[in-house]
């Protein structure tokens, strides 16, 4: 082709074939940017709004020439893509252009490319993806939650164990110290106050006493109405646990003082703590819950009953394991049930320095 | 747990394919093409995709109040509605569900009517 032409002769077999093409396709000018020739599908893909000479800028209005003149100069190909409406369709079309000699002078072809369905798939894609991402998300929240919970009723350990293997096996602890601790003349509290406002206060000073008992090395295995039962060395062993446990009896009974102190309704406990063999194990099947078995846990409980208000009872082989840095006072024989007699001291304090 | 309709037929990789048959169909039809020219095409596939697999038992799940929210001011009459269940039900048959998976589907839709439909003409 040697001249410039806006209307194509229909005896000519390319042109022809050009003109039955389903893609986009049309030649323009590269310096007037005026289009010189396009086939039935760009006409109707970029409508002419009857211009003449029929020019880029208002028929592919989305297109700036100036910003890859240059590049197809060099005979680089540029894409752009680009949403068009084709009847009651939104089509997505990708234009290739690229720059050609057309009768001695410039000219850049233009080449459309329908990525409809493609596009369509992708935006599909992104769909499902951003659906799945969102349920994922949804059940990462709630299997924190759910382990949250259950990290609420058994040692961490423990839930590991189930959740790996699916069951726990019962495990004996040669040596770890219990703690009971229950608040004198709860049930007259209860009756005679308000239980909501009873019930809110026992509930923070358990909150506290999970945190002291978090901070020195213990684990709260459960609470029995007013009773609270904390151990240390169970599941994962301690040395230190009748340090540990002692330094828990004695802060629990510290803060319990000063909050008594700022607030109009004193709580006032017993506490009683033991060393000794103990068995932990998750009980029950659907409503499981992890418990501490044995003499040990009974034990600080008789020593728990005998307290007086705000004071801390163990026997003399669990305070000599406690140890010298801490103040005994001895209390005297007692007759503990299904233990026979034993020394029992009070733990005042823990020796500074 | 049973399988939802989704699932057995293919998840995903399938849906996908009845997603884009249903989308030619309904924009066939200029009664209900019109409620979707001005969207762009993101928005539109994305409405279609979360559609299908809502009433397919896949992966969304839109409450009752969030699809009468999004669908209270586009105007959607009851023909309109039931065009769309009709080329719904076209288009699984088209993918050779069986006939009970699809009555499952049209079911699932038909009951969300009175959240997507506003006028009763």
């Amino acid at each position: 082709m040697t001249e410039h032409r806006h209307h194509l002769p229909a005896n000519d077999a390319g042109t022809a074939a050009l003109q039955a093409l389903d893609l986009p396709v049309a030649l323009a000018d590269a310096a007037t940017g005026t289009i010189l020739l396009e086939n039935a599908r760009f006409f109707q893909v970029f409508p002419s709004t009857g211009e003449v000479p029929e020019a880029l800028a208002t028929r592919l209005p989305f297109l700036d020439p100036e910003t890859f003149r240059e590049r197809l100069a060099s005979g680089r190909t540029v894409t752009v893509e680009t949403e068009v409406a084709v009847g009651a369709r939104t089509r997505i079309i990708a234009l290739d252009l690229r720059q050609i000699e057309h009768g001695e002078r410039p000219a850049w072809l233009l080449q459309g490319r329908d990525l409809t369905k493609q596009k369509e798939a992708e935006y599909m894609l992104d769909s499902y993806a951003k659906l799945a991402e969102k349920n994922a998300r949804e059940l990462t929240r709630e299997k924190e939650r759910v382990e949250k919970l259950l990290l609420n009723i058994m040692p961490k350990t423990v839930y590991q164990e189930l959740r790996e293997f699916g069951t726990t096996t019962p495990h004996k602890f040669d040596q770890a110290s219990i703690l009971m601790l229950d608040f004198v003349g709860f049930t007259e509290m209860a009756v005679a106050r308000d239980p909501a406002t009873t019930i809110a206060e026992l509930n923070d000073i358990f909150m506290a006493l999970d945190r002291i008992a978090e901070l020195f090395g213990c684990e709260r295995i459960k609470t029995i109405g007013d009773a609270y039962l904390a151990v240390s060395g169970i599941p994962d062993s301690n040395p230190d646990h009748p340090q540990n446990i002692a330094k828990l009896a004695l802060r629990a009974r510290r803060y319990l003082e000063r909050r008594n102190q700022a607030h109009p309704t004193a709580w006032r406990c017993r506490i009683g703590i033991h060393t000794g063999p103990v068995i932990g194990s998750l009980v029950g099947l659907q409503k499981y819950v992890y418990d501490v078995f044995g003499p040990a846990v009974n034990m600080a409980a008789r020593l728990e009953q005998e307290a007086l208000p705000m004071q801390i009872l163990t026997c003399a082989a669990t305070a000599g394991l406690i140890g010298d840095d801490f103040r005994f006072s001895e209390v005297g024989e007692r007759e503990l049930k299904g233990f026979g007699t034993k020394r029992i001291m009070a733990l005042e304090a823990e020796r500074a320095g | 747990m049973k399988q939802s309709i989704f699932e057995r037929h293919g998840g995903f990789a399938q849906i996908r394919r009845i997603v884009s048959a249903f989308y030619d169909r309904v924009l066939d039809e200029p009664i209900l093409a019109r409620h979707f020219a001005g969207l762009n095409m993101a928005k539109l596939i994305d409405h279609q995709a979360k559609f299908i697999t809502q009433v397919t038992g896949g992966p969304a799940a839109f409450t009752d109040e969030q699809l009468q929210r999004a669908h209270s001011r586009l105007g959607i009459t009851m023909r309109e509605f039931a065009l769309m269940a009709d080329l719904l039900v076209e288009t699984l048959e088209d993918f050779a569900l069986p006939a009970d998976d699809i009555a499952a589907v049209d079911q699932a839709f038909r009951q969300r009517e009175t959240f997507i439909v506003a006028r009763r003409d």
